[in-house]
């Protein structure tokens, strides 16, 4: 029996279903020592800034029950070297590649999507307008991620549609009262995809020396502890939007990533699992072709959206 | 390149209380390890403990490797528990080794309580390669917490123990043990420890002018160099490379590298 994997995401053609989580899988030379990397369906890249960064201080990581809290800070070789250093190996090897970019202002990301596409950096966008870690947790309150606002969701949104042809996912946080919100706005603003959801907010405090675990004081929670909550807002995000979306948020097995394709994505990204498992997004992408022959499913778009209530 | 396998434990014991040494049969990762290198444990195929514990390699050996761990939390608890028989997936090796440089004629290794765990590797490694015996300074906070220094004895090392309050061997910090052994032209530390204790030995082997390697401990999830969670603050001019990788840069430094004011 032969199966379809290949899906589109609003214009970007994957062969299969699974890309990683940006940030899990750095620029994808790490772990194509422990497997052919090009297999994905996307490679997304770590966040891209327009300026190398530093990142937060450390400790920038802990593990928590099912997961780990981090606050690495988007520490990361910014556009120039990455283009530079990065960029050929990926091309070499064919992956198809989601450059997700963070930047300070509009015009940043802007400028990041357009060198993106100009230099042939990466085949989508994905924006970063949700990264929890790079305000100071002490002074900062309320709202101060863009994708905490719609009004600013459809904004940027709308600025980087004017500067790439390519295809434009946002990534939304989870930290809000009701995600379909920026999600609906993201999709007034012309994006072609969603990616949902980053990590959400948690902190964690050594009662013996009083202070807290992170040096950020606050980070993102990611891993398998997040999933049903994953699950459950693409599943929200589903019924309103008609634009794809890239589920995510603890994913370690193909039934995992089943549960947001029936949900309603049109993709998965493999997060923080891969750091305990290398070739884990290499298992999802098998296991979900074994999925499709145990259920007769001769084409995986057939799933997306498909849970039976 | 590293391995990832599920490797049959051979050996399984506590050798101090609250220590233990695991020895697994691992041909692949012990022909390509190094003294100073390290491994990532899957302690239980469940999702808990989430991440895969990082330890050090302490003696290589042809078919297999030893480490020699503390029982510090959850994971190194529940890692106490397999036993021979069992296997256990593991992921290295992994990091760069401890330099070996055959120009110093003096190898003065430094360890502070578990920080051992690396060393006995490295003196092998030094006999063989260089034919010399490296001197050890054994510290630790009490008696009870001072391990191995009967298999450097073995060895034919010279051992000097010192714990904080006296309770065996001399009542001294490791770096003011270095200090007395007279560090001088020829000489090379290598050192593992807690912070302060690295710290303190960097500076002794900076006063002396002699170079000091040492082997950096950090909370890592990914090991191989991609999650930055491990990261330490390191003297670089350039800002954005400021930040180290404890995994992929070290876990040995120069010590010169890091900035010790922010430890």
């Amino acid at each position: 029996m032969s199966i379809n994997l290949q899906v589109n995401v609003g214009g970007l053609v994957m062969k299969n279903p699974v890309t990683v989580g940006s940030g899990t899988f750095g620029y994808g030379q790490e772990y194509d020592q422990y497997f052919d990397v090009a297999q994905l369906g996307a490679v997304t890249v770590k966040s891209l800034s327009l300026k190398p960064r530093t990142g937060n201080k450390p400790p920038r990581l802990v593990e928590t029950p099912a997961g780990m809290l981090n606050a690495i800070g988007l520490q990361n070789v910014g556009l120039d070297a990455y283009l530079r250093d990065k960029l050929p190996f990926l091309r070499q090897k064919g992956c198809t590649i989601i450059g997700n970019i963070y930047g300070h202002s509009m015009e940043e990301y802007m400028e990041l999507a357009k060198r993106l596409e100009a230099e042939q950096g990466a085949d989508a966008i994905e924006a970063n307008l949700s990264c929890p870690n790079v305000h100071d947790a002490r002074t900062a309150r309320g709202c101060k991620l863009v994708a905490q606002s719609p009004e600013r969701v459809k904004e940027y949104t709308q600025a980087i549609k004017t500067s790439t042809k390519l295809p434009v996912f946002i990534k939304l946080t989870p930290n809000v009262m009701d995600i379909v919100e920026p999600a609906l706005a993201a999709e007034e603003g012309g994006a072609d995809g969603i990616s949902m959801i980053n990590t959400l907010l948690g902190m964690g405090i050594n009662p013996e020396t009083r202070k807290p675990i992170l040096s950020n004081i606050v980070g993102g929670l990611s891993g398998p502890a997040i999933r049903p909550i994953a699950v459950k807002m693409v599943w929200d995000v589903a019924k309103y939007v008609k634009i794809p979306i890239i589920g995510m948020g603890g994913i370690c097995n193909a039934d995992d990533a089943m549960q947001f394709i029936l949900a309603g994505a049109t993709a998965v990204a493999v997060g923080c699992y891969s750091f305990r498992q290398p070739d884990a997004a290499s298992k999802v992408i098998q296991g979900l072709e074994e999925y499709c022959i145990r259920h007769e499913i001769t084409d995986i778009n057939k799933l997306i959206g498909a849970m039976m209530v | 390149m590293p391995w990832i396998a599920d490797c049959p434990i051979t050996s399984h014991q506590e050798v101090a209380p609250g220590h233990c040494r695991m020895v697994i049969h691992a041909p692949q990762i012990a022909k390509d390890a190094q003294a100073g290198q390290f491994c990532m444990l899957q302690v239980q195929e469940g999702l808990y403990p989430f991440l895969r514990r990082p330890m050090s390699v302490e003696r290589i050996f042809a078919d297999g490797l030893s480490f020699l761990y503390k029982i510090v939390g959850e994971g190194t608890r529940l890692l106490s528990r397999m036993t021979q028989g069992e296997t256990i997936n593991v992921q290295g090796p992994l990091g760069k080794p401890f330099p070996i440089d055959p120009s110093f004629d003096r190898h003065i290794l430094v360890a502070g309580g578990i920080g051992i765990a690396p060393f006995p590797a490295l003196a092998d490694a030094i006999k063989r390669t260089l034919g010399k015996t490296p001197e050890v300074i054994i510290a630790a906070r009490t008696e009870q917490a001072l391990v191995g220094n009967r298999d450097f004895r073995q060895m034919g090392c010279k051992v000097h123990l010192a714990t904080d309050d006296g309770s065996a061997g001399k009542k001294a910090f490791a770096s003011e043990m270095l200090e007395k052994l007279r560090p001088g032209p020829g000489t090379v530390v290598y050192a593992c420890g807690p912070m302060p204790m690295m710290k303190a030995t960097h500076a002794v082997c900076e006063a002396a002018g002699v170079p000091c390697f040492t082997s950096l401990e950090a909370e890592m999830a990914c090991g191989d160099g991609v999650c930055l969670g491990c990261a330490v603050e390191a003297n670089v001019e350039i800002e954005s490379e400021r930040m180290v990788r404890v995994c992929k840069d070290g876990p040995v430094f120069d010590s010169k590298l890091i900035h010790w004011e922010s430890y």
